[in-house]
């Protein structure tokens, strides 16, 4: 029996070749990103001062909300397939099914990520130099913490009669710490470009960080130990 | 039995603290009438987390034990908590108009409250809608009951941290005459005996209720 870091890593390997073939997830999340976009840029008018003051949230709110859309569909072929418990039972415990998905999940939201900040820095001239190296932190912690939270409420919907719009009803309020830190520590990064080289910005920045670890680690632990009874056969 | 002189001892207190808030308490000198509102207030926050607290215990031990009357006991909870904090944000901004001139603000501990109460609501929404397959719709709301408590202080530092300038509660431990402290005193207790009181009921009625759907269940077989 190969042990619960080779069960994962094939699991994840499982769907990354699936996503890979269809793309069915990346495709339309990347262009709902675009759109978002364009939508935000009408509604804002975000350039000049307004990109540092309202730039961040932007960002952030096209995030959470692309990323409700790949979340949704975190067990979809599982449950196109009725292959549930078939999956279940490849394991011993649940615990690697869920690290796979929140995994899978984690590297979806970076590459979207990624996607939608090369978006918005074309598309409202925002250039970022070492200030990046801030930025990392927070990308990384903030998809960290939506993937754990993310992939636990996906299981929590699978059965579900309203599967579409139980996972922001539970997620959006859930995720609040998330958000706040997430925007407050990308706009302390922002309000840095344009300035040159890189400022220490230790004291609005880090409070934020250390909070989005907390809340990631905290969700993370609990996940894993939720996860279990919200799979867990009737 | 029991229930009968609980019902006696909560409806002889809550009139006792209605007296006790309108004749005993002194009007206070700067915010007048209107501070009165406080001992309905406070003590409805008070009685709200502690009823999300009986949900996340009750949702532990229905996770470990599985059975039936502690997830009727979390449900009732849920329910109830999402009455009081009802209470709590109506009487809120019923005060911050005239003393802060606005009913609302984005201020930690109404945020806090307001995102609490949202996380709630959605666990009713959880067992209201998730019909498929009743265990797991049992399950799942215990989850989420688990993971909306342990989120509740930190949606509290998050806010705190995101608008520290806007703290504008009184704080606590200000000195405040002795018949209000009284006053305030027998109000959380109303409050606590009242909500004890819903909670039994409650929880009996939900009981009652799945025992009936499974009588009928197997009258049908």
């Amino acid at each position: 029996m190969p042990n619960s870091l080779q069960q994962t890593l094939a699991l994840l390997s499982k769907d990354a070749v699936l996503e890979w073939r269809t793309k069915e997830r990346l495709t339309p999340t990347v262009f709902f990103v675009l759109l978002m976009l364009l939508v935000f840029n009408f509604a804002f008018e975000i350039g000049g001062a307004a990109l540092i003051e309202m730039g961040p949230g932007v960002l952030w709110a096209t995030y959470v909300f692309s990323s409700l859309f790949g979340l949704n569909q975190t067990f979809s072929i599982e449950r196109e397939n009725n292959s549930l418990d078939a999956v279940l039972l490849a394991t011993a415990t649940p615990t690697p099914l869920y690290l796979s998905k929140m995994l899978g999940n984690l590297l979806f939201l970076l590459i979207v990520q990624i996607v939608s900040l090369i978006f918005f820095a074309v598309f409202f001239n925002l250039t970022l130099g070492s200030q990046l190296l801030y930025l990392v932190p927070i990308l990384l912690m903030g998809s960290a913490g939506l993937s754990a939270i993310g992939t636990l409420f996906a299981a929590m919907s699978y059965n579900s009669r309203l599967r579409e719009f139980m996972m922001p009803l539970l997620l959006l309020p859930v995720i609040v710490p998330l958000v706040i830190s997430c925007v407050e520590g990308t706009k302390s990064v922002f309000e840095q470009t344009g300035l040159g080289e890189l400022n220490y910005l230790g004291n609005e920045w880090w409070p934020h960080l250390q909070l989005l670890s907390v809340y990631t680690i905290v969700f993370t632990t609990l996940s894993i130990m939720l996860f279990e009874y919200v799979v867990e056969e009737s | 039995m029991f229930s009968q002189i609980l019902s006696v001892c909560v409806f002889s207190i809550m009139a006792l603290a209605i007296w006790a808030v309108f004749q005993y308490a002194p009007t206070e000198r700067e915010m007048g009438i209107v501070q009165r509102i406080f001992y309905f207030h406070v003590p409805a926050a008070m009685t709200a987390f502690g009823a999300f607290f009986v949900v996340f215990f009750s949702s532990i031990v229905y996770l470990k034990n599985k059975q039936d009357r502690w997830d009727c006991l979390a449900l009732g909870a849920a329910e109830l908590g999402v009455l009081f904090s009802t209470i709590n944000l109506l009487t809120g901004p019923l005060w911050a108009k005239p003393i802060w001139g606005v009913y609302w603000r984005w201020e930690p501990r109404l945020t806090t409250m307001l995102i609490t109460f949202a996380m709630y609501v959605a666990y009713l929404i959880i067992r209201a809608y998730a019909v498929s397959n009743i265990e797991h719709v049992k399950r799942v709301a215990s989850a989420f009951g688990i993971v909306a408590f342990v989120n509740v202080p930190l949606v509290y530092f998050s806010v705190d941290l995101w608008a520290p300038e806007q703290q504008l509660h009184p704080q606590r431990g200000v000195p405040i005459a002795a018949e209000m402290k009284h006053t305030l005193y027998l109000c959380y207790l109303a409050f606590g005996l009242l909500f004890v009181y819903l909670l039994r009921l409650r929880t009996e009625l939900e009981e009652s209720l799945r025992h009936m759907a499974k009588l009928r269940i197997h009258h049908h077989e």
